[in-house]
């Protein structure tokens, strides 16, 4: 098992350096990579020994290879370099912008399984019903709606005219000194409508998920055997089929694990959240290879780690994994 | 996927609908209590009361990007610049009619030969912090904003012609040009940092400085959220009085609409706005506080021809002007752009003192156009379209892609406006940095964009034959007047000379057509009517003279 898991993360680590390989040349490569911020504004050229100058101030000369070179040895010391857009380290500019992303991520996660689970076991418990097909279309009608239109329909809706949530931020400006109490009461208020925007598409995916694993349990010979012992339908679906379901759904939380730390631009955007989106998206417009670089390998490590922790998972929930 | 799906509802029914007799969980009261905990939890998460609107004292505004730095001099953009202007003062600023005006420095001598510049000092002038303001700290300034990498963009290549700068007393800075220097002043809008704080910084990109900028300007610097906010408060010891504002709170709010939200729910005071949010203030209810005006931009829409000989239509002026006289700009202003823009003329902004006011944008003239092109064999073939020699014509606009519509809009109605004329385009759209690559390459038949404009009248990057494939030439201009004119401009100190030379230089321009400038654009605005003294200027509302200094709310 230790072996196993051991080889899973070397091949994991190998493959987060090819990724890393291609990302680099792939940014460094596109078109219009001239030089760090320029062009933000539309005047005054520079000369051509400043050009020279910032170029080498970036090492824009080097080799490509040269250069990845550089950026795998400073980040062996721990060093994700400096952003080219201002300058300041990308650690911190990733840190900063972390804590808001995952926060808004978990809670969207977790509203989505809240959601997801039940309406899903409930499906599954009539398949074919009309609480199934509403279930089904319902999910499908919301997954169809743009985010960035249901976004501005809520906030009309609830921040516009009703004024009962904030429209936009993860905090009103100025509450650092309030007591715990209103902080988080105004945390959480603010966290309202971008976790239904980043949520409600995932409704329609999670539930139907769960709903198929649950109903191909449910005509599994064992569930045969659980109701000919005259266990309750609901009770077949629920308790062994969520039994059955354990290593899919695993899995499954294994994929979802690396999107706490992906960034939906839009909802960032729309609700005005600082986060690791609009951080990637930003710096790919500018160029900003080593931002670029450090986001590449946190989602590929959140990646690679999800892999690892459904794989351990499993060895928790079927002890044939165990043994092998 | 979707077909396994389905099997399973196909092949799982049967099996169910045999216990479907005994008791199922009831979905509704789940989707009730559901409901119910989603109102309560939205109610709870009501905001706390409303800010008390009875006594203001503050600003509250919006950037939609936080500023890349706020060092005040290096890597400048807008909103960098609202700040380092806001924190900080100059030697001297533009006021509305892009007049140079003073401020650090209370007067200044021209050499007569054109060369020489001599700033003195305001005395008493005190930094945040309590030191005097001196000659030393616009030297250290000038020479950080000259050091590539502090990569102060749009500073760097003013202080190219610098030779000199030096301090030879505290309120003395004397500034000697390499060559006779057509606005010494406009070099001298920079804004000023303290030696003695900015100069600890080994980078002052990122050093201390940067975290927690210090100035001498109406405003101190609070404190910043990267991302997320920016607060100033006033300085009761500015030199020129405190400003009546106490404070002003920049929020980041990247999305248009989300900005606007936030200007109807009141917890903005004035915000810049797109033509389409403008037109629905003019008529929505929550927006009866605020006032809308406008103010006409320091940029112009161009297309710039590129002339340099590599497409067949470009290198001939007439060519150029019969494709701008093909263009009907009042309709499509009136149409199209909502009357918030106006036909433009040239590269010199119409408030400015230098334009030329004798100058009129080519008035829409379909019949004339035809006669310059036939003039030049560019002749009507059967199919309704141009050729000469059998070379048809035919050519691509680049326009950069990106966020904004109204790019797309205007280039449909360019083409379809020449195509009348027998002009065939291809618009080819490219991201903004890969469509600035190009253009500098000279590889393109036209471009249109926004350019930003100067208050300089000295305009020898866009223009000179030296300026080619290195400077703003890129239309690969090359013209002896032109040229003459431009370098005679810098070298005359007497104003009334010189006002002569730029009248010229603009009328020959506006012959020449090198660049065609198509529009300019206004910038709408709302503001909240109880907020006096904000008023437009081309410098928009943040930077110029006198600015937020002015701006007061009314008892």
């Amino acid at each position: 098992m230790v072996r196993a898991i051991a080889r899973r993360l070397a091949t994991g680590a190998v493959t987060l350096l090819l990724v890393t390989a291609i990302v680099f040349a792939l940014a460094a490569m596109s078109t219009g990579s001239s030089l760090p911020g320029e062009s933000v504004e539309d005047t005054s050229p520079l000369t051509p020994e400043q050009r020279a100058e910032i170029r080498a101030l970036y090492h824009f000369d080097e080799p490509l290879h040269v250069r990845y070179g550089m950026w795998l040895q400073d980040l062996l010391r721990g060093d994700l370099g400096r952003s080219f857009h201002d300058r300041r380290p990308v650690a911190a500019k990733i840190a900063e912008r972390l804590p808001a992303t995952l926060a808004l991520n978990a809670a969207a996660l977790l509203l989505m399984i809240l959601v997801s689970v039940p309406l899903g076991a409930l499906a599954a418990s009539s398949p074919g019903s009309l609480l199934d097909r509403a279930a089904g279309s319902a999910t499908y009608a919301l997954y169809s709606i743009p985010v960035f239109w249901a976004a501005l329909l809520l906030q009309l809706a609830f921040a516009i005219r009703l004024g009962w949530l904030p429209l936009y931020g993860t905090q009103t400006s100025g509450m650092e000194a309030a007591p715990l109490v209103a902080r988080l009461h105004d945390r959480l208020a603010h966290f309202v409508l971008p976790t239904v925007c980043l949520a409600y598409p995932g409704f329609a995916y999670l539930s139907r998920f769960v709903r198929g694993i649950l109903v191909d349990n449910a005509a599994a010979e064992s569930a045969r055997a659980a109701r000919a012992r005259g266990l309750a339908p609901s009770a077949v679906v629920i308790r062994h089929g969520f039994r059955q379901a354990a290593v899919p759904l695993l899995t499954l939380a294994g994929f979802l694990l690396p999107r706490l730390v992906g960034g939906s631009v839009i909802v960032e955007t729309i609700f005005a959240i600082p986060g690791l989106g609009h951080l990637f998206v930003g710096a790919m417009f500018q160029r900003d290879i080593p931002v670029v670089m450090g986001l590449t390998l946190l989602s590929g490590a959140a990646t690679l780690g999800g892999v690892v922790a459904a794989d351990l998972l499993y060895a928790v929930a079927d002890p044939r994994v165990r043994r092998a | 996927m979707r077909a396994r799906a389905a099997d399973r509802i196909d092949g799982t029914r049967g099996s169910l609908r045999k216990a479907a007799a005994l008791p199922r969980p009831r979905p509704r009261a789940t989707l009730a209590a559901a409901a119910a905990a989603l109102l309560v939890l939205a109610v709870a998460c009501g905001e706390t009361a409303r800010r008390d609107e009875a006594v203001r004292d503050d600003v509250r505004a919006a950037m939609a990007a936080f500023p890349t730095s706020l060092s005040l001099i290096g890597k400048t953009d807008t909103n960098s610049e609202i700040i380092a202007r806001l924190v900080t003062d100059s030697l001297v600023q533009y006021d509305a009619t892009l007049a140079p005006r003073p401020r650090l420095a209370e007067s200044w001598d021209l050499a007569a030969d054109g060369r020489e510049v001599t700033f003195h000092l305001r005395k008493g002038v005190l930094w945040h912090d309590g030191t005097e303001v001196t000659a030393s700290d616009v030297v250290f300034t000038v020479r950080k904003v000259r050091e590539p990498a502090t990569e102060a963009r749009s500073a760097i290549g003013q202080f190219e012609s610098v030779e000199s700068i030096e301090a030879p007393d505290p309120a003395t800075v004397r500034v000697r040009f390499k060559e006779p220097c057509a606005d010494p002043l406009d070099p001298f809008t920079l804004p000023i940092v303290p030696e003695h704080v900015a100069g600890k910084d080994p980078d002052i990109l990122t050093g201390r400085f940067a975290e927690h900028p210090v100035g001498c300007g109406p405003f101190r610097f609070v404190r910043a959220v990267p991302g997320r906010e920016i607060v100033l408060e006033a300085n009761p010891a500015y030199w020129d009085g405190a400003p009546s504002l106490r404070r002003i709170t920049f929020t980041v709010l990247p999305d248009e609409r989300t900005a606007y939200g936030a200007l109807l729910r009141g917890d903005l005071d004035l915000l810049g706005v797109t033509p389409d949010v403008f037109r629905d203030a003019a008529t929505n209810p929550q927006a009866a506080r605020l006032r809308r005006f406008h103010y006409f931009m320091m940029s112009t829409w161009y297309v710039g021809w590129n002339g340099d000989g590599s497409n067949p239509f470009f290198t001939d002026p007439s060519v150029r002007r019969a494709i701008v006289l093909a263009l009907d700009r009042p309709a499509f202003i009136g149409a199209v752009l909502g009357g918030l823009a106006r036909p433009a003329v040239g590269t010199y902004h119409p408030d400015s003192a230098w334009a030329n006011r004798s100058l009129e944008p080519w008035a829409y003239d379909p019949a004339e156009a035809a006669r310059l092109l036939d003039a030049a064999g560019w002749r009507m073939r059967p199919g309704g379209t141009r050729a000469r020699d059998g070379v048809p014509f035919s050519f691509t606009l680049t326009v950069p892609a990106g966020s904004q519509e109204i790019t797309d809009r205007i280039a449909a109605w360019f083409q379809e406006s020449v195509r009348k004329i027998g002009v065939e385009v291809s618009i080819e759209k490219l991201e903004w940095r890969t469509f600035l690559d190009r253009r500098r390459a000279g590889k393109f038949d036209a471009v249109m964009a926004r350019l930003n404009l100067s208050p300089s009248p000295d305009q020898f990057e866009l223009y000179h034959s030296s300026s080619r494939g290195r400077g703003m030439n890129f239309m690969g201009l090359a013209d002896a007047e032109t040229d003459r004119l431009l370098e005679e401009g810098r070298r005359t100190v007497d104003p009334a000379a010189r006002r002569k030379i730029y009248d010229r230089l603009q009328v020959r321009l506006h012959e020449l057509e090198p660049l065609s400038c198509l529009f300019g654009f206004a910038a709408p605005v709302l503001v909240d009517r109880r907020l006096e003294g904000v008023e437009p200027s081309p410098l928009g509302l943040w930077t110029v003279l006198p600015g937020p200094r002015a701006w007061r709310w009314r008892r």
